[in-house]
């Protein structure tokens, strides 16, 4: 199935869009994850996590069609984590689950290590 | 076709419009947010959109809630709406059906499976080119003056809009075949059929006909109001129901709560005369153990025929007892 994504002829410059926004992406939900895990402020820390959440919505909607798929299901893995602790008992608590910020953490790394393997599209 | 892509992440809407570029013949025109395509929408009225593929999580106001102001719109009443969602979305489903999505497409997309939807979309938009018809859903019975509403098949299923929940018969289908195994276990259908359809049918001129069926469907709608539902009308006088909320309907208990609210109610046709729809429900068949699409659709089946057999069984009883009447 990968095979057929990359056939589609030209996704090679998509990719290359995607890499770049990911840098810039991944940048933003490791900040947003450090000052949920930093606060001790209820609407600080949820609103991180919410924006956090977002964009690793956006991750995991595309991230498979450009042949990434574990970056993608690492991606949608967290923001179901972050869904299950925004609505769920703990959400009126201020914190920051330390699973969570593990989970996050793993998935800037995973976002560093495709793009240090991928230079030359994210330098284009 | 033309279609209009909404969506916040430019990289989907850069996904579609290669794919739409290199794969169809179709042209695909991009929003980034809910505001921005009614604008866009606004535009292009002198040729408008003939498919939308809506994001469901937007900033703002999100692909639901453009689905159903797409919906209010003269130029797309029926116009294919499909919703872009991932599967940890399935909670918005319900209400995007609800709204008026047509069908939808999950994040992150396989080639093969968009080329397929859009394919399906494509023959949607010819066969609506073909009949273009709105329900126009009334209390009383006006006709719409200058307006006249096409015929219609007593078989043929109707789009009926803006009554909740009541979704078209092309987005049902799509509904129950993308349930889920798990959906499966709390889910139900049933049905209803309107008695004496055939008399009805071929006293009325269509209008008549579309505004009780939308009179109907409102009466359902409303005894059904504080369960999870879906409802589409199937034709021959029939509305079929899905519940996936663990919801057990008794289908006599609202028959009965239908019918005193149909009895509630004044119905008239165009020359002042009173008209009583009454129905008839058929059997609550459960999902359960229904493990692919076929035996799925075989249980709707079965719930459909049921309401239909019903209504018939009912005629059957009143004629003995005319009959009865005569012999003695």
């Amino acid at each position: 199935m990968i095979q057929q994504k990359l056939e589609l002829p030209g996704i090679e410059r998509i990719r290359n869009r995607f890499l770049e926004m990911l840098k810039d992406r991944q940048y933003a939900i490791a900040e947003h994850a450090l000052i949920a895990w930093e606060s001790d402020e209820l609407d600080e820390i949820n609103s991180n996590l919410d924006n956090a959440r977002t964009v690793l919505h956006q991750i995991a909607g595309t991230a498979g069609s450009l042949g990434f798929k574990d970056l993608g299901t690492q991606a949608r893995a967290c923001e179901i984590e972050i869904d299950a602790h925004l609505n769920g008992p703990d959400a009126d608590l201020a914190i920051c689950p330390s699973p969570l910020i593990f989970l996050i953490d793993q998935f800037v790394q995973e976002s560093e290590a495709l793009i240090a393997a991928n230079p030359q599209s994210v330098n284009a | 076709m033309k279609i209009l892509a909404v969506d916040d992440d430019p990289i989907i809407l850069e996904l579609l419009s290669h794919f739409v570029e290199s794969m169809t013949d179709h042209q695909l025109v991009t929003a980034s947010c809910a505001e921005n395509a009614l604008k866009v929408m606004q535009d292009h009225t002198r040729r408008p959109f003939d498919c939308f593929l809506l994001d469901i999580q937007m900033p703002g106001s999100d692909g639901i809630a453009l689905a159903a102001q797409i919906r209010t719109m003269d130029s797309y009443f029926d116009a294919p709406i499909l919703m872009l969602t991932a599967m940890s979305e399935k909670q918005y489903f319900d209400s995007a059906f609800a709204a008026g999505a047509t069908d939808y497409i999950t994040k992150p997309f396989e080639v093969n499976e968009l080329q397929a939807r859009i394919g399906l979309v494509e023959r949607v938009v010819e066969s609506n080119r073909g009949k273009t018809r709105k329900v126009f859903a009334t209390k009383a019975l006006k006709a719409e003056p200058g307006k006249a509403t096409p015929p219609i098949q007593l078989h043929e299923p109707v789009s009926i809009y803006e009554v909740d929940n009541v979704i078209e018969f092309r987005a049902m289908e799509n509904y129950i075949q993308h349930l889920t195994r798990n959906d499966l276990f709390g889910s139900t259908v049933f049905a209803f059929t309107i008695r004496d359809i055939q008399n009805f049918h071929s006293a009325m001129t269509p209008f008549e006909f579309y505004s009780m069926l939308s009179d109907v469907s409102e009466v359902i709608s409303d005894t059904l109001g504080s369960h999870q539902f879906l409802m589409t009308y199937a034709g021959s006088g029939t509305f079929l129901c899905i519940t996936e909320s663990g919801w057990s309907p008794e289908p006599k208990m609202l028959e009965n709560s239908i019918n005193i609210a149909l009895s509630q109610i004044e119905l008239f046709d165009n020359q002042g005369q009173m008209i009583e729809p009454r129905l008839c429900a058929g059997r609550a068949e459960r999902l359960i153990w229904k493990s692919d699409a076929s035996s799925v659709m075989h249980a709707v089946s079965i719930a459909h025929m049921s309401a239909e057999a019903a209504a018939q069984e009912y005629a059957r009883i009143q004629q003995n007892f005319w009959q009865i009447g005569r012999l003695v």
